[in-house]
């Protein structure tokens, strides 16, 4: 009985000790290291969500941004990035006038600030580019056919300590994939300007003159030689640009027609690049056929001939912690797709998980 | 070839049928002469109506058509049936889903013809308002043998009807509601003799709404609210003309317009949908005979930014349609046996943007027999019917249904009803005439429906009345046509769709000292799924709930009534709605409710029925498919304005 006494006391002192030690931890962080999956969701069912996938677990949670504000994004996510604890999504409606820029709380994803049209117009990528500070691209409005990109587009600059738009800088064209190296941003685009836009991030100028690569050039990835990757669209090149002098010192073609490369993702040592090279198939009732490639940031040539994996994702993602290689599989936008994870080295199947609605990102933290 | 050869064997057979003066006409002729004086008051029903025994027919009463006169017809149908509505916005595009099934497979009649939009084999119901139509069935069941192609999950019946009363009246509607909405309805009914034996009834009719969605509110809990603007136009024109012999010839008009332009204020942005119509039917009907000559014009226009540059939809149809109905043994006063053989002809044409642009005709023809044997206890029918499509030929489609009355006492009556019958829907012409993803080699989709089901009406007191009725179905549907991503979004037959439950209904009034009061409630249990595993991801849809179709699904309307002055309680509830494959994510179940009182006041002589209307009491956040915020708590009043007759 004394046993039992002693046994009940000890454990509510424990109980009482650790109930003190929870209230006095700072609030703890759900998402805190693990992976974002950015579910773009489904044209017109506005459904795309963020899951989080822990490093050791083959289960997703769902939604994480509704399960910590009881409201979904109410469209399809284009990019996610974190800026000094702080989360940056992008969401994007299909109709004109309720796009957003949802501001969270990295780790809780509870909201903090949402940033609506007009200022907001079909964002389409996310850049830290300095202390609470942060570019985003977007469309502008779009109408249709030869008339789809009518807004010549722009780039937002967010105070993400303020959570507010401090600049909106005039775009040439339909601005789109970005990367950041030192003080400038490389910003690529899709609709036709031959050029990347450099922006200055200190004077959120843009830097002249702007470089010519072709049209439909975006920026990839730098590598571990601090050179700048792009994709030539119009060329189906892959270009190596000297961000100190602007000069291209590599033109390399990928693979052969009708097949192009993307998804791109960077190895983590950053000597690797990974894509998926597809096309639709007008033989075989436009399905998309393709498969995943690597190249050696020193490499020559990427003839795409030998699969790294003999499969076709819609996401791809690296990493920079492990060096997995994550895929997403999309079996249509009207089920959950897959997440399925490879050895960087080998392309060795590690497991597959299912996630949400179209799993096309990864962030990794 | 082996198919056509058969409608070429069939078809002597039938027009010999349809022609030949048969003992049976002769007897039928004598018989219909006898009832004239008695049918000319009676509406004439419809042919769901008359040829589906065993199956549950709702008419909605006239109460709740004059309550809903300046809704659309999802309204009316979501507060009173359970059908389920796919809704993306206030006047914006609503598809239906009807015992489970797809927005392709409830058939749309008006005037006894399938209305369905033929490009897109639906009709999305935002665009025909209320006002537009005076009489409104909904058929449960799949009823091909009689509707034909599409009437897999059931069949809303629109209808006109002639007022034989001499003079002239004129009405007038107008409603004002929240968000700068109006709406304007005018009308004139006439009627009276045309010389010794003619008789004329007629109705004019025009509306118009204007729905400006003005929200004082972009958002609702942090849900945007959708900009739209959306503008209606209609026209109506029935003419009947009958003589004492029972001879009747109609023509009936509804021409309808529908200007839906969503983020009108942004001039690169802004979608524009206009869709219009025109159908326009012809009829005789005498010595059991019934010809019918329609055409109607479906036009369909999206754009976007520049609204004059659309992407174009135009359909033709032209239809002709013969019946003649057999009377068996008219001597026989417990059995009454009639059969109506009749065949039907349209011819479709559509110049289509998105396929191509160039004219595509078809042709389809169809040929049925449907027999209805009543006696005292029992209601059987038999109906068969084949039809012909160029290129390819639908399943012959019997059916057979049963009701016998097995309590028929004063106070109380209990009927049993079962039926069977097979279902087919003729893929539409997007799914086969779509550049790149329609595929032109779609077979027919085919159904097989099954339900059965009791009816009790109860006189529990004077005052006090109860109906009741439940019904349990089960309908299989193969050769389910989906756009597979797997087949590069392609149209193919993939699945077999199961759908499966129940449907529960009580009505019980009390009328005391002119006061009136009742309740009507509606449950339905809906299990709809995807049988068939066809790729590996498709492992992860079989079995699970077909999206936008929820499982539970109530209507509850209450009411109590003095006079003409009437409070009303109109309430829906539905339970989770999924919106992928997978069941992996829904839309919460809801609950909406609407109050509206309404009475009569006179200006002089003139009589003005005042309506004031409160959506949404609860203003409870509800979610368009698009998943943005529907409007909250909103207002309106209505005024209807029916002058007296004026007798010349």
């Amino acid at each position: 009985m004394k046993n039992l006494i002693t046994k009940i006391t000890a454990n509510a002192l424990l109980a009482l000790t650790l109930w003190n030690c929870n209230t006095t931890d700072p609030e703890p962080t759900p998402y805190e290291s693990g992976v974002y999956v950015i579910n773009s969701g489904n044209f017109l069912d506005n459904n795309g969500s963020i899951s989080f996938l822990p490093r050791n677990s083959s289960t997703v949670i769902t939604d994480i941004f509704n399960a910590a504000n009881a409201r979904t994004f109410t469209g399809g996510v284009q990019d996610y990035t974190e800026i000094d604890g702080k989360g940056v999504v992008l969401v994007d409606n299909s109709t004109a006038g309720q796009d957003k820029i949802e501001i969270v709380s990295t780790g809780t994803f509870k909201s903090l600030k949402t940033l609506a049209a007009p200022d907001v117009e079909n964002p389409r990528f996310v850049v830290r580019t300095g202390n609470n500070k942060a570019y985003v691209t977007c469309w502008g409005a779009t109408g249709s056919g030869a008339n789809f990109f009518a807004n010549p587009g722009y780039v937002l600059v967010l105070d993400l300590a303020a959570q507010t738009i401090t600049k909106r800088i005039p775009m040439p064209k339909a601005p789109n994939r970005m990367v950041v190296i030192g003080n400038e941003v490389y910003v690529g685009s899709d609709a036709g300007d031959p050029t990347l836009v450099v922006i200055n991030t200190d004077t959120d100028e843009l830097k002249q003159p702007a470089v010519t690569v072709g049209a439909n050039t975006n920026p990839v990835a730098v590598d571990a030689n601090n050179q700048l990757w792009a994709y030539s669209g119009a060329t189906n090149e892959m270009v190596r640009i000297n961000p100190a002098n602007k000069v291209i010192a590599a033109r390399l073609k990928v693979g052969g027609s009708p097949k192009s490369p993307g998804p791109f993702a960077i190895s983590a040592d950053r000597r690797t690049v990974y894509f998926v090279n597809s096309f639709f198939d007008s033989a075989d009732n436009f399905r998309q056929k393709g498969e995943t490639y690597r190249f050696n940031i020193d490499a020559t040539s990427i003839p795409a001939a030998t699969p790294f994996i003999n499969r076709l994702f819609i996401g791809l993602g690296v990493d920079p912690q492990t060096g997995t290689i994550y895929a997403g599989i999309t079996p249509s936008f009207k089920q959950a797709g897959f997440v399925v994870r490879y050895k960087s080295d080998t392309g060795v199947l590690i497991d597959s998980v299912r996630a949400e609605i179209a799993p096309s990102r990864f962030f990794f933290r | 070839m082996v198919k056509k050869n058969r409608l070429w064997w069939v078809l002597p057979i039938f027009f010999g049928l349809l022609t030949g003066t048969t003992a049976f006409a002769q007897r039928e002729l004598t018989q219909r002469d006898s009832v004239t004086t008695l049918s000319a008051v009676t509406v004439r029903a419809t042919l769901p109506e008359r040829f589906l025994a065993g199956q549950k027919i709702q008419r909605i009463d006239s109460t709740t058509l004059l309550q809903f006169r300046f809704g659309s017809l999802t309204d009316l149908l979501q507060f009173n049936t359970p059908l389920a509505f796919k809704n993306y916005g206030p006047g914006q595009l609503a598809t239906v889903s009807f015992r489970g099934t797809s927005a392709n497979h409830t058939a749309v009649l008006w005037n006894d013809i399938d209305i369905n939009q033929p490009n897109l084999g639906q009709t999305d119901f935002s665009t025909l308002p209320v006002a537009g139509f005076d009489r409104l069935s909904v058929q449960y069941g799949s009823s091909a043998s009689v509707v034909g192609s599409g009437a897999v999950g059931g069949s809303v019946l629109l209808g006109s009807a002639g007022e034989w009363r001499t003079g002239i009246g004129v009405s007038l509607g107008q409603q004002v509601s929240s968000f700068r909405n109006n709406q304007t309805q005018l009308g004139v009914r006439y009627g009276g003799s045309l010389g010794k034996s003619w008789q004329l009834s007629g109705k004019s009719f025009a509306y118009r709404s204007q729905f400006n969605n003005d929200y004082p509110y972009r958002e609702r809990r942090n849900y945007f609210v959708e900009q739209s603007q959306t503008a209606q136009r209609g026209l109506v024109q029935d003419i009947f003309l009958r003589d004492k012999r029972g001879r009747q010839v109609s023509v009936n008009a509804w021409l309808t317009d529908n200007d839906l332009v969503l983020t009108p204020q942004d001039t690169v942005a802004r979608e524009q949908t206009r869709t219009q119509s025109a159908r326009l039917l012809a009829s005789y009907e005498a010595n059991a005979i019934t010809l019918r000559l329609g055409w109607i014009q479906d036009r369909f226009d999206y754009a976007k930014g520049n609204f004059d540059l659309p992407s174009r939809t135009r359909t033709d149809r032209f239809l002709a349609r013969a019946e003649r109905e057999f009377t068996f043994w008219p001597g026989n006063s417990q059995v009454q046996t009639v059969l109506r053989v009749g065949g039907e002809w349209s011819h479709y044409r559509t110049v289509t943007d998105g396929y191509g642009g160039q004219l595509i005709t078809e042709n389809r023809q169809n040929l049925y027999a449907l027999l209805r044997v009543q006696t005292p206890r029992w209601l059987v029918s038999a109906n068969i019917r084949q039809a012909y499509v160029t290129r390819f030929n639908p399943p012959l489609t019997p059916s057979l249904g049963v009701e016998h009355k097995l309590i028929r006492r004063e106070k109380l009556a209990l009927t049993a009803n079962a039926s069977i019958g097979r279902s087919y829907r003729v893929p539409t012409l997007n799914e086969r005439y779509w550049q790149v993803l329609g595929n032109p080699n779609l077979r027919s989709e085919n159904g097989l429906n099954m339900e059965a089901g009791l009816t009790a009406t109860a006189n529990l007191t004077d005052n006090f009345a109860l109906t009741t009725d439940a019904t349990a179905y089960r309908n299989r549907v193969d050769d389910w046509s989906y756009w597979n991503p797997d087949f590069g979004y392609r149209v193919e037959n993939l699945q077999l769709v199961v759908a499966q439950g129940g449907e529960l209904n009580t009505t019980l009034t009390y009328a005391r000292d002119g006061w009136q009061t009742g309740i009507r409630a509606g449950y339905a249990l809906t299990r709809s799924s995807q049988q068939r595993a066809y790729n590996v991801y498709a492992q992860d849809i079989v079995g699970k709930q077909l999206p936008y179709v929820p499982i539970h699904n109530g209507t509850l309307n209450a009411w109590i009534a003095r006079n003409k002055t009437r409070l009303t309680v109109q309430t829906q509830a539905s339970s989770r709605r999924y919106i992928t494959f997978d069941e992996s994510q829904y839309f919460k179940g809801i609950v909406l409710t609407n109050v509206l009182l309404e009475t009569d006041v006179h200006v002089g002589s003139v009589p003005v029925r005042v309506q004031g209307q409160i959506n949404n009491v609860f203003d409870t956040l509800l979610f368009s498919v698009k998943r943005n915020a529907l409007p909250g708590r909103n207002f309106s009043i209505n005024l209807l304005i029916n002058s007296p007759l004026i007798k010349p």
